[in-house]
C-alpha cells in the first residue's frame, strides 16, 4: 500500500480568512462535488452564500463527524457560519484533499489503484487481448500461444501475444529485455513460481501497476494510473471505452504506438482493441461504433501524476526520511498530513507562472528560472512551494536545491547583531556610506562598492538599511564582527557553512530559498527561531498516530532589537528598495522586506512577511548568467503578485517591553517634535534615546499647519 | 512541585477565561484581496432563511461615502501598543484543550491548542496556554519558550504580562534557574 498525503484541512469559522473562490476550489479538491449541498460530499453555492455537506473525517486527534454547514463569504472572510445539521461547533475541519502518493522505492512515482477500485471494463479488455485464460493457467499457457497465433492469422496481423499476464510482468519486473533461451527459460519458471505464491488477483493488481506505458525523458511510465494521467490528464476511473483500449492497446508496444507521436497506428491498433472488446462481447456493436469513431482523446501536455504538488511533496519527503525508512513508506500505507494550503499554493504557482514571462527580455527572459517559499509567520509551517517556471514539473527544486549567494539579504542580521548593542548602535546612530580598501594579509586588496557607486558620506543606521547601501553595512559588519554576524546567522537556522569573509557581509554566502525562510523567520516572528515543518502528523494505515510534528519555538534574540529591524524593513517597503511593491499592493499590508541583488543580476532575490504570511522568491538562471534583473525588479514582482492574490492580515507588531516610540531628527540625532521639519517616529530601546532635543522654534507656521493637519485626518 | 503548578495552571486558567471576555484589544487590520478593507456596507445578513436568494432594494442600502484616502500622514511603519484577543472559535479550542488538560491528556490538549495558534497567532493567551499544557507533560525547556513568547506578544496588558511573567518564574524554578525565577517575579512585581 503507497502512503497517502493529505493536505491541510481548511477550518470553517466565523472570521476565517478565504474567497469565494479559493473556498469552492478547496472543496473541489477535497472531493466534494457541485449539487444540493443535502448530499454528504456535496455543495451548493450562490454568490458568497455556500452550503456544505461533509462526510466527516477521521483525524489523527479525533473525528470530525457529518455535518452540513452553512456560511457566507464576505471581504474574503467566513460570516454566518452555523451547523444546520449534525453536531454543533463554532469551528470544522472540512476533509483535507489528498494531494499525492509517496512510492520511495521505485525512481518513477507510480498512481497506485486497487484491483476494486479500477474500471472492469479494464481488466477485461486486458484479458482479452494479452491473456485470455488468466484464471486458469498457472503462469505459461502453451495453448494460449497457439490460440494468439490463430487469432494474429484471422487479422492479418499481430493481435494478440502469446505471453501471460503472468510472464510479461516477470519480464517487466525482474529480468533485462535482452531476447535470449536462457531468459524465456527463467522468465517461463519464475512465472510458475509466481502463480504458486500469490493469488490471480494480486498477480493482476501488480501488473496494473507496474506494466510499461511509454516514456517522459529519462522517466518510464509504468502503470495503468500513471498513465491515464500522462496520457489523458484523467484519472483511470473516469476513463471512457476508447480511452481504455487505446491504453491496453499500448501494452505491446508503447513508443511504437505511442499516440503523441504516432496518432494513426495508435487510433488502428485502438479500433483492433474495441474490435476485440466487441467479439468477447465486453460492449456492445453501438458502443463499438462510437468509441471507434472518437478522436484519441489525448492531451495536449503530458501530466506526470497525481501529485499535482511536486516541489511541496519532495520537501515532504526529504522531511519524512528523518524518521522513516523508505521501505516503510512505501509498503505500510502510512498517513501522511501535510501543512500545504492548496489555495495559497494556487497563488503561489500563478505569483510564478504569471510574472517570469514579463520579466526582463529576449533570451534572458527565456532562461529565466524561479523558486517561491511561503509560511505561516509564527507557526513555521511551509504552506506553498513553487520549484520551477513549470510548478507541474517534477524536476530540479530550486526552492531546496538552487543553492545561490543571498546579496543583501543578509544585511538585516547586520544591523541585528549590531542593533543588540544599544549602546554602541540605534536605528538613528550615523554609518558612513563612504568607499575603503581593505587589504588582507596575503596582500589581495577588497574594495566594496555600493551598487549605484554612489557614496553619500553619513547616513542614519535605518536608512543605509531601507536603501540597501552596501558600505555602511559592510562597516558595521566589521565593527561588530563577522564572527559575530555568522553567529546571529546560525541561532536563526542556518546549519549550512558560512565563511568568514568579510564578502560575506555582502551575502556572498549561499543558502537555497528554504533555508532563507528558515532564517527570516526570526525575524517576523521577533526574534523566535521556528523550525519550518511540512508535516503535522503520521498515522499507520488504521489512523493510529505514529509521529506527531509540533510546533516549537525558541528565542534566539532580543525582541527589542529585532522590532528595530522590522521597522526598518517596512521603511524598506515605504521608502527604500521594495517600495515598487505598493504600486499594486494596498498600505494596509504594513509589510516588511529586504531585497537581494548578486553581481551581474545573477540573483534576484526577496524576503518580506504580512501579519501572517512570510514569502521568499528568488529569480535567477539554472546557468548561474547574467540576468539585468535586481531584486526589486525581479522577485519582488514575483513576490508582490504572490501577495495580491492572498487575503491576509497586516503586519502590525506588537511594541516589545523595553522600546519606546520617540519622534526624533535623525539627521541631528536629537529628539525632537512631532511636526518639526525631518522629524521622524522611530522606535528606541530604552537607555539608548539621544540626549540632545532640536525644537522647531523657527517654524512655528509648520507645526501649525501640521496640527490642522492631524486634526481632520 | 506539581502541586504548585497545578495551582498555578488552575489560576492561569481562570485568569484566561476571564480575559476572554474582557474588552478585547481587537486584531490587526485585515485585507481582502484587491487591497482596502472592505468600505461598502455589509450586505443584510440572513440567519433564518439562508436558502432564500438575496433581494436587494436600492432605497434600503445604506449611503456610500466615496472612499477616503486612509493613509496617514507620515508613512510610518505600523506597530501596535497591544496584543490581539481570541476568537470565538479559537476560544472554544482552548476551552477543550482546558477539558482533555484536566483530565490528564496533554498531548491531546496540545493538538488542540496548537489548531487555536494556527487561527489566533498573534494572541499571548494561545502561548500561555501551551506552556501550561507542555507544564502538564513536564516538558519545561518548551513551556518556558512557548511564555516568552506570549509575553513578546502582550504588549501593554499589564494583567496578561504578570500572569506571564509569574508563570515563567514557575517554570524557571522547577527548572533549577534560581536568579531567572527572581528575575521574572521582580517583572511581574513592577507591573
Amino acid at each position: 500500500m503507497p502512503s497517502r498525503v493529505y493536505a491541510r484541512p481548511l477550518e470553517l469559522y466565523d472570521g476565517a480568512g478565504i474567497s469565494s473562490g479559493a473556498l469552492e476550489r478547496e472543496l473541489q479538491l477535497s472531493g466534494f462535488r457541485k449539487g444540493d449541498g443535502n448530499r454528504a460530499g456535496t455543495y451548493r453555492r450562490s454568490g458568497g452564500h455556500f452550503v456544505i455537506s461533509t462526510r466527516g473525517f477521521r483525524f489523527p486527534d479525533g473525528s470530525e463527524s457529518k455535518r452540513r454547514l452553512a456560511l457566507n463569504i464576505y471581504g474574503d472572510r467566513v460570516q454566518d457560519f452555523s451547523v444546520l445539521n449534525g453536531e454543533a461547533s463554532p469551528i470544522v475541519r472540512l476533509e483535507p484533499a489528498q494531494i499525492g502518493g509517496i512510492y520511495p522505492s521505485h525512481k518513477e512515482d507510480r498512481i497506485l489503484v486497487q484491483l476494486e477500485e479500477v474500471p472492469a471494463l479494464l481488466p477485461a479488455t486486458l484479458m482479452a487481448v494479452e491473456d485470455r485464460n488468466f484464471y486458469d493457467h498457472f503462469g505459461i499457457a502453451p495453448l494460449s500461444i497457439a490460440r494468439a497465433m490463430l487469432a494474429n492469422i484471422r487479422a492479418g496481423q499481430i493481435v494478440q501475444g502469446g505471453s501471460t499476464l503472468t510472464q510479461q510482468l516477470v519480464k517487466n519486473f525482474f529480468l533485462t529485455r535482452d531476447q535470449t533461451l536462457l531468459r524465456k527459460g527463467n522468465e517461463a519458471l519464475m512465472s510458475i513460481l509466481l502463480e504458486l505464491h500469490y493469488e490471480k488477483g494480486d498477480i493482476l493488481e501488480t501488473y496494473l501497476n507496474e506494466v510499461y506505458l511509454g516514456q517522459a525523458g529519462t522517466r518510464s511510465i509504468n502503470g495503468f494510473g500513471l498513465a491515464s494521467q500522462f496520457y489523458f490528464g484523467e484519472s483511470l476511473k473516469d476513463l471512457d471505452v476508447h480511452q481504455v483500449a487505446l491504453l491496453v492497446g499500448m501494452v505491446k508496444g508503447p513508443s511504437y504506438y505511442n499516440p503523441r507521436r504516432h496518432p494513426d497506428r495508435a487510433t488502428e491498433r485502438r479500433n483492433l482493441v474495441i474490435s476485440e472488446m466487441e467479439e468477447a462481447g465486453l460492449i456492445d456493436s453501438v458502443r463499438a461504433a462510437r468509441a471507434r469513431g472518437l478522436p484519441l482523446g489525448v492531451s495536449g501536455k503530458p501530466s506526470y501524476s497525481e501529485n499535482r504538488y511536486p516541489a511541496y511533496i519532495d520537501l515532504v519527503r526529504r522531511h519524512l526520511a528523518r524518521d522513516y525508512r523508505e521501505e516503510d513508506l512505501r509498503s505500510e500505507g502510512l498517513r501522511i498530513f501535510t501543512t500545504l494550503n492548496p489555495s495559497i499554493q494556487y497563488a503561489a504557482e500563478y505569483a510564478v507562472t504569471d510574472t517570469l514571462p514579463r520579466l526582463a527580455s529576449g533570451e534572458t527572459r527565456k532562461a529565466l528560472e524561479a523558486a517561491l517559499v511561503v509560511t505561516a509567520k509564527d507557526s513555521g509551517e511551509v504552506l506553498a512551494l513553487v520549484g520551477g517556471r513549470d510548478p507541474q514539473f517534477a524536476g530540479f527544486n530550486r526552492a531546496l536545491d538552487a543553492n545561490r549567494p543571498i546579496g543583501s539579504l543578509i544585511k538585516p542580521f547586520i544591523y541585528l547583531s549590531a542593533l543588540e548593542q544599544p549602546e554602541r548602535y540605534t536605528l538613528i546612530t550615523p554609518v558612513l556610506d563612504k568607499s575603503f580598501v581593505l587589504e588582507f594579509d596575503d596582500g589581495r586588496r577588497w574594495e566594496p562598492k555600493n551598487y549605484d557607486t554612489k557614496e553619500r558620506g553619513e547616513v542614519p543606521l535605518h536608512e543605509a538599511l531601507s536603501h540597501s547601501y552596501n558600505l555602511p553595512a559592510v562597516r558595521v559588519g566589521l565593527d561588530i564582527g563577522v564572527d559575530v554576524v555568522k553567529e546571529t546567522l546560525q541561532e536563526f537556522g542556518v546549519t549550512s557553512s558560512i565563511s568568514e569573509y568579510p564578502s560575506m557581509l555582502l551575502g556572498s554566502v549561499s543558502m537555497n530559498p528554504v533555508t532563507v525562510a528558515q532564517m527570516y523567520q526570526g525575524l517576523a516572528t521577533s526574534g523566535f527561531n521556528t523550525p519550518l515543518r511540512t508535516i503535522r502528523e503520521v498515522t499507520d494505515s488504521g489512523g493510529e498516530a505514529l509521529s506527531r510534528y509540533s510546533l516549537e519555538v525558541d528565542q534566539v534574540a532580543d525582541p527589542a532589537a529585532v522590532h528595530l529591524v522590522q521597522y526598518a524593513m517596512q521603511e524598506t517597503m515605504q521608502e527604500g528598495t521594495g517600495r515598487s511593491a505598493y504600486y499594486t499592493l494596498p498600505k494596509e499590508l504594513a509589510l516588511a522586506g529586504k531585497t537581494g541583488t548578486t553581481d551581474d543580476g545573477r540573483d534576484s532575490w526577496f524576503a518580506g512577511f504580512s501579519g501572517d504570511l512570510l514569502a521568499v522568491a528568488w529569480v535567477g538562471r539554472d546557468d548561474n548568467g547574467p540576468t539585468s534583473l535586481t531584486g526589486a525588479s525581479g522577485a519582488l514582482p514575483v513576490w508582490s503578485r504572490f501577495m495580491a492574490r492572498v487575503p491576509q492580515h497586516g503586519l502590525s507588531p506588537v511594541v516589545p517591553d523595553g522600546v519606546n516610540y520617540h519622534w526624533v531628527n535623525s539627521e541631528r540625532q536629537a529628539l525632537t517634535d512631532e511636526y518639526c521639519d525631518n522629524a521622524r517616529l522611530v522606535p528606541l530601546i530604552a537607555g539608548s534615546e539621544p540626549d540632545q532635543t532640536v525644537s522647531c522654534s523657527g517654524t512655528l507656521q509648520r507645526r501649525i499647519q501640521g496640527w490642522f493637519e492631524g486634526f481632520f485626518q | 512541585m506539581n502541586t504548585r503548578f497545578l495551582i498555578c495552571a488552575g489560576s492561569m486558567t481562570a485568569f484566561l477565561a476571564l480575559a476572554g471576555c474582557a474588552s478585547s484589544p481587537g486584531e490587526s487590520i485585515y485585507v481582502p484581496i484587491g487591497g482596502d478593507a472592505p468600505r461598502a456596507p455589509e450586505p443584510p445578513r440572513t440567519t433564518s432563511e439562508p436558502e432564500e436568494p438575496r433581494v436587494w432594494r436600492k432605497s434600503e442600502q445604506p449611503e456610500t461615502s466615496e472612499p477616503v484616502e486612509s493613509s496617514p500622514r507620515s508613512t510610518s511603519p505600523s506597530y501596535r501598543d497591544s496584543g490581539e484577543s481570541l476568537s470565538p472559535a479559537a476560544l472554544s479550542l482552548i476551552r477543550e484543550a482546558d477539558g482533555l488538560l484536566a483530565r490528564g491528556d496533554a498531548p491531546a490538549a496540545i493538538a488542540r491548542l496548537e489548531r487555536a495558534q494556527r487561527i489566533a497567532p498573534r494572541s499571548a493567551e494561545v502561548y500561555f496556554k501551551l506552556s501550561e499544557a507542555y507544564v502538564a507533560s513536564n516538558q519545561l525547556g518548551a513551556a518556558e519558550q512557548f511564555t516568552l513568547k506570549g509575553l513578546s506578544l502582550a504588549g501593554n496588558d499589564a494583567q496578561m504580562q504578570r500572569a506571564g511573567w509569574l508563570l515563567l518564574a514557575d517554570i524557571r524554578r522547577a527548572r533549577g534557574n534560581v536568579a531567572g525565577a527572581d528575575q521574572a517575579e521582580e517583572r511581574a512585581a513592577a507591573l
